[in-house]
C-alpha cells in the first residue's frame, strides 16, 4: 500500500490518471492550496495538485521567469513546456505569491510558442489576503466566476447537492487524515516524515474515493505498527515542498519528521467544510480562512501559535526551518520564527534552498546532521 | 551595523542635513561653491537639485519640512505609522498621522550617504528578514528595527496583491517590533462593481483601524480640505505632463521624482502644491522659449522608463541621462490616474481614472479608496501585465504619447512581481516598436551591481541597437 502512495507521489502521470484519462474524464491541475476541489470532484474532474517534481533543468522556465524567481514556478513551467502536463484538460493559477502567480502569464506566453503547451482551459483565480467579511464574500463571488467558467468550457452543472456531496467527501478525507497525524504524533510513530509526505502528496493526485479507502487502510494498518522509536524529532516548516526525497535526507539514520506546517503538507487538510448551508460560500469561508501561509500578511501571531501547539503535542525536538531562495513570504517569517521558538527553548535551523533534484544534498546534510548533533548534546546535558 | 550609527538618531540626522541642504543658496554664490566641499557625496545631488532654480530649492526645503515633521512628531503628540510610497498619505494627514515613507526616506539615504542604506539592509538579514527582500523599504525599515528611529505606532501598507516583498517588509516589521498592523488588498481587477466595492469596504475598514489607533474620529472638513488641495495638485501634475510631450521636453531630468516625491510626502498638502507651482512655472517658461530641460539643450533621445529609477550612487542616472542628451520621459511612480492627466483622456477609459468627490463622507471614503488602487505601482501590475489597465498597456500608451524612443526597465533584484513578467513585457514592447533595456542592478543598492557596470551595460545597448 505504502508502495501505491510512493508511486502516485513520485510520479507525474501516475497509474490512477492514466486510468482516469482512459475513461475519456478530465483533469484539471491548480498550483495552490487555496483551490478548493471539492468543484472539480463534483463536476466529474479529477483535481491535480501541479508540482515541479521532476524536472531536471529550468531552460525553458528560464525563458519566460526573471532571474531572481523561486525555482518552483520555474520547474512547473519546465514540465509544462516538456509537456509533462500535458495530461491536463486544465489549469488554474493562483497569486499564492507573486513568483507563483507570474506562472499565469509564463504559461500563457509559452503555450503561443509552441503548440500545445497550455491547457485547453486556463484560469486565473484571485485570492485574498485577508480574512474579512467583505473578501469572504468577493472570494465566494470568485468561486462563483470559477464554477461558471468551468461549467461552461466542460459542459457539466455544477449543482449545489454536488457540492455538498463532495465536501463530505472530502471531509472523510480530512478526518482521516487528522486520525492519521495524531499517528504521526505519537511517541513510536508507525511510519516516517518521508511515508507521511507520500500518503498526504497522493491525496492531491488520485481520485478522491480511492484515496479515502486507502487511507482508510492505511492508517488501520499503521495503528497496528509497533512504531518507530529513539530518533531525533523534527518538524519540518516553510517553502513548499513536494518531494519526499527533501525528507528522507533530513531524517537520514537519526531523525523523523513527525510533523510540518507546509503547503503539501497538513496545512493542505486541516479544518472541515461546513456540510450546511451554501456549499459555494461555506468552501470559499474555509478555504480562504484555514491556510496558515505567510500570503495572509499580519497574521504572524496566530501562525506562530500553530506552531507552538504542535511542538508541544508532537514532542518536537527541533524545528527545520527551510525556504526556497527567493521565497521571502516563508525566508523572512522563518526568521521570526526562530527568535520566538528558541526563545521557548525550541532548537531551530533555517535552511535556505533551491527547489528541485536535490542538488544540493551533501550541503543539506551536514547542516541537518550538525542540527541533530545540537539536540541530542543538549538532551545528553539535560 | 557600527555603533557610531547607533549613536544618532536616524530621523534627526536626515532633517539637519537635509535642513542644512536646504539653506545653502542663501549664501553668496562663493560661499555656496565652498560648502559644496564639505559635502563631497551629497553635492552632486544638491547642485543639480539647486541648478533649478526655485523648483529645486523649494523640493529640498519640502523634504527638510517633513524630516523635521518626523523627527519632532511625538513631541507634538502624534501617532506615526510607517507607511509605503504608493499610498496616498491623505487619510494620515486628515487624522493627525505622522506618515514614515520607508522608500522616499530610502531614497534620502542614497542621496545623502556614500555608504547609502547598506548598513540597514544588512541589518535586517542579521535579524531575520530574507536579503532577497526589496531593497526599497529593507534600507530604511533597518533604521526602525534597530530602534534608531522615532517611535512607530502601526504598520499599514497597501501592497497585498501588488507586491509580495512590500507587503511582507511590513508585516515582518510589524510582527517583529509586535506593533498594530494593517493592509488595504488589491484584487487582480481594477474597474468594475467587485473591485470597487471591494476597495471602498477595505478602505472602511482601515478608517476604522486608525480610530482605534489614535482614539480620534476622522474629521470630514479636514478630509474635504485635503482633497481639494490634491485635486488641485492634479491640475498641475496635469499640466507638467502636457508639457512633457512637448520636442524637446521642457521639463529637466529632475523634475519627474520632485514631482512623485512631492506627492508622495504631501499629497494634499501645500507643501507639495507649492512644488509643483514651482516647476510649472518654469516648464512653461523653456516651453515658450521652445528651450529642452537638458543641460545640454540638445535633446537627442527621448527614453519612457517602464518601472523606477535607479536612485544610488548619487543618482549618477541622472548624470547619464542628461550627459547623453537622452531626455527622461518619465516612468511608472509618475502617474496618479487623475482623471484630467493626459495619459487618462488619450489612452484610456474613463473608468481607469479616479474622481475626487467631496459632497459627503461616503462619497470622500469612495474616492479615497479608488485613488489609493490607482497609486502608481498598484494601479499597473496588480494584475496579468497584458490584461487591460495594467502594465503592458500603460507602458505602450506612455511611451507613444511621449514619443519615446526605447523603454528602460530598472528596479530592484526583490521585485519578485515585476521580475516574473519583465521578460514577457520586453518582448511585447519590442515587438511593438520599442528597443526595450532590462537593467540588472538594484535601484537602492550599488553593492548588487556598480554603477560603472550598470552605466555601461546601458550605453552598450544604446551602441548595439544604434540609438545613440
Amino acid at each position: 500500500m505504502m508502495q501505491e502512495f510512493l508511486e502516485a507521489s513520485t510520479t507525474l502521470h501516475n497509474r490512477h490518471v492514466t486510468a482516469w484519462k482512459k475513461d475519456g474524464k478530465k483533469v484539471v491541475g491548480y498550483t495552490c492550496s487555496y483551490v478548493p476541489d471539492e468543484i472539480f470532484h463534483s463536476a466529474g474532474i479529477l483535481p491535480f495538485r501541479i508540482r515541479g517534481f521532476g524536472a531536471a533543468e529550468t531552460t525553458i522556465g528560464d525563458t519566460y521567469f526573471g532571474p531572481f524567481i523561486c525555482s518552483l514556478p520555474k520547474c512547473m513551467l519546465q514540465l509544462a513546456g516538456e509537456g509533462k502536463f500535458n495530461f491536463l484538460d486544465g489549469a488554474i493559477i493562483t497569486p499564492g505569491c507573486d513568483s507563483m502567480r507570474r506562472l499565469d502569464e509564463c504559461w500563457r506566453k509559452a503555450g503561443s510558442d509552441v503548440e500545445g503547451v497550455l491547457p485547453p482551459f486556463f484560469f486565473h483565480y484571485g485570492v485574498p489576503h485577508k480574512y474579512a467579511d467583505y473578501t469572504i464574500k468577493w472570494f465566494t463571488e470568485e468561486t462563483r466566476r470559477l464554477i461558471a467558467a468551468v461549467e461552461a468550457h466542460f459542459k457539466v452543472k455544477i449543482t449545489s447537492a454536488d457540492l455538498q456531496q463532495s465536501i463530505k467527501i472530502y471531509n472523510k478525507s480530512r478526518t482521516l487524515l487528522d486520525r492519521f497525524e495524531e499517528l504521526r504524533t505519537l511517541d513510536a510513530p508507525p511510519f516516517s516524515g518521508e511515508e507521511a509526505l507520500a500518503v498526504i502528496l497522493a491525496g492531491t493526485t488520485m481520485p478522491r474515493e480511492t484515496y479515502n479507502a486507502l487511507l482508510a487502510k492505511f492508517i488501520a494498518r499503521a495503528e497496528k505498527s509497533p512504531g518507530i522509536q529513539n530518533r531525533v524529532r523534527l518538524m519540518l516548516v516553510g517553502s513548499a515542498n513536494d518531494d519526499v526525497g527533501l525528507v528522507r535526507v533530513i531524517e537520514g539514520e537519526k531523525a523523523i519528521v513527525v510533523a510540518d506546517n507546509l503547503c503539501f503538507g497538513s496545512r493542505f487538510y486541516s479544518d472541515q467544510v461546513a456540510e450546511e448551508g451554501d456549499p459555494v460560500f461555506e468552501l470559499s469561508k474555509r478555504y480562504l480562512g484555514h491556510n496558515d501561509c505567510p500570503r495572509m500578511y499580519g497574521d504572524y501571531r496566530r501562525r506562530l501559535d500553530i506552531l507552538a501547539r504542535k511542538v508541544e503535542k508532537a514532542k518536537i525536538d527541533g524545528v527545520i526551518l527551510q525556504n526556497i531562495r527567493f521565497c521571502d513570504l516563508h525566508g523572512s517569517e522563518n526568521g521570526l520564527f526562530e527568535r520566538d521558538l528558541e526563545a521557548k527553548g525550541v532548537p531551530c535551523m533555517r535552511l535556505e534552498r533551491e527547489y528541485g533534484p536535490l542538488v544540493e544534498t551533501g550541503r543539506m546534510k551536514m547542516r541537518v546532521d550538525a542540527f541533530i548533533e545540537r539536540i541530542q548534546q543538549r538532551r545528553a546535558v539535560a | 551595523m557600527r555603533n557610531e550609527t547607533r549613536e544618532y538618531n536616524f530621523d534627526w540626522m536626515l532633517w539637519n542635513l537635509f535642513a542644512a541642504a536646504s539653506r545653502l543658496k542663501s549664501g553668496t554664490p562663493k560661499e555656496y561653491r565652498v560648502m559644496l566641499k564639505y559635502i563631497p557625496y551629497f553635492n552632486r545631488i544638491v547642485d543639480t537639485l539647486l541648478e533649478t532654480g526655485e523648483p529645486g530649492q523649494k523640493f529640498l526645503e519640502v523634504c527638510s519640512q517633513y524630516m523635521e515633521n518626523l523627527a519632532f512628531a511625538k513631541e507634538k503628540g502624534k501617532k506615526t505609522a510607517v507607511t509605503t510610497f504608493c499610498f496616498s498619505p491623505s487619510i494620515f494627514y486628515a487624522m493627525d498621522i505622522m506618515p514614515i515613507c520607508l522608500e522616499i526616506l530610502t531614497v534620502m539615504m542614497t542621496f545623502i550617504y556614500k555608504r547609502g542604506t547598506a548598513e540597514f539592509l544588512d541589518y535586517c538579514n542579521e535579524i531575520g528578514f530574507t536579503e532577497t527582500s526589496c531593497s526599497s523599504q529593507r534600507g530604511t525599515v533597518g533604521a526602525y528595527l534597530a530602534g534608531i528611529g522615532t517611535d512607530v505606532d502601526m504598520f499599514i501598507t497597501d501592497t497585498p496583491g501588488v507586491c509580495d516583498t512590500n507587503a511582507n517588509a511590513f508585516s515582518f516589521a510589524a510582527a517583529y517590533l509586535n506593533k498594530p498592523f494593517f493592509q488595504l488588498d488589491m484584487p487582480p481587477d481594477l474597474t468594475g462593481g467587485r473591485s470597487n466595492e471591494y476597495h471602498r469596504e477595505d478602505f472602511k475598514a482601515l478608517i476604522r483601524f486608525l480610530e482605534e489607533q489614535t482614539g480620534k474620529r476622522l474629521d470630514p472638513e479636514r478630509l474635504k480640505e485635503n482633497l481639494r488641495e490634491l485635486a488641485k495638485q492634479d491640475e498641475l501634475i496635469a499640466a507638467l505632463e502636457d508639457l512633457a510631450r512637448m520636442v524637446p521636453n521642457p521639463l529637466p531630468i529632475s523634475y519627474n521624482l520632485m514631482v512623485y516625491a512631492s506627492r508622495f510626502l504631501f499629497a494634499g498638502m501645500p507643501e507639495c502644491t507649492g512644488v509643483l507651482e514651482s516647476m510649472l512655472k518654469t516648464a512653461r517658461e523653456n516651453a515658450t522659449k521652445n528651450i529642452s530641460g537638458l543641460s545640454g539643450g540638445v535633446e537627442k533621445l527621448r527614453a519612457f522608463f517602464c518601472y523606477i529609477d535607479h536612485y544610488a550612487q548619487n543618482m549618477q542616472f541622472w548624470q547619464m541621462l542628461d550627459g547623453n542628451g537622452i531626455c527622461y520621459q518619465g516612468n511608472i511612480l509618475s502617474h496618479f490616474w487623475a482623471p484630467n492627466a493626459p495619459y487618462v483622456s488619450e489612452y484610456h477609459q474613463e473608468e481607469a481614472a479616479y474622481h475626487i468627490d467631496t459632497t459627503d463622507i461616503d462619497a470622500m471614503i469612495n474616492s479615497l479608496g479608488i485613488i489609493n488602487s490607482r497609486m502608481p505601482m498598484i494601479k499597473s501590475i496588480r494584475g496579468p501585465y497584458d490584461a487591460p489597465h495594467m502594465w503592458l498597456e500603460d507602458t505602450l500608451s506612455l511611451a507613444k504619447m511621449y514619443s519615446a524612443d526605447l523603454i528602460v526597465y530598472n528596479g530592484t533584484p526583490g521585485c519578485r512581481n515585476t521580475w516574473g513578467m519583465v521578460k514577457l513585457l520586453a518582448r511585447d514592447t519590442e515587438k511593438a516598436g520599442y528597443p526595450t533595456h532590462i537593467m540588472y542592478a538594484d535601484a537602492f543598492d550599488a553593492r548588487v551591481q556598480s554603477w560603472e557596470a550598470t552605466e555601461e551595460r546601458f550605453m552598450e545597448f544604446l551602441k548595439v541597437r544604434r540609438l545613440l
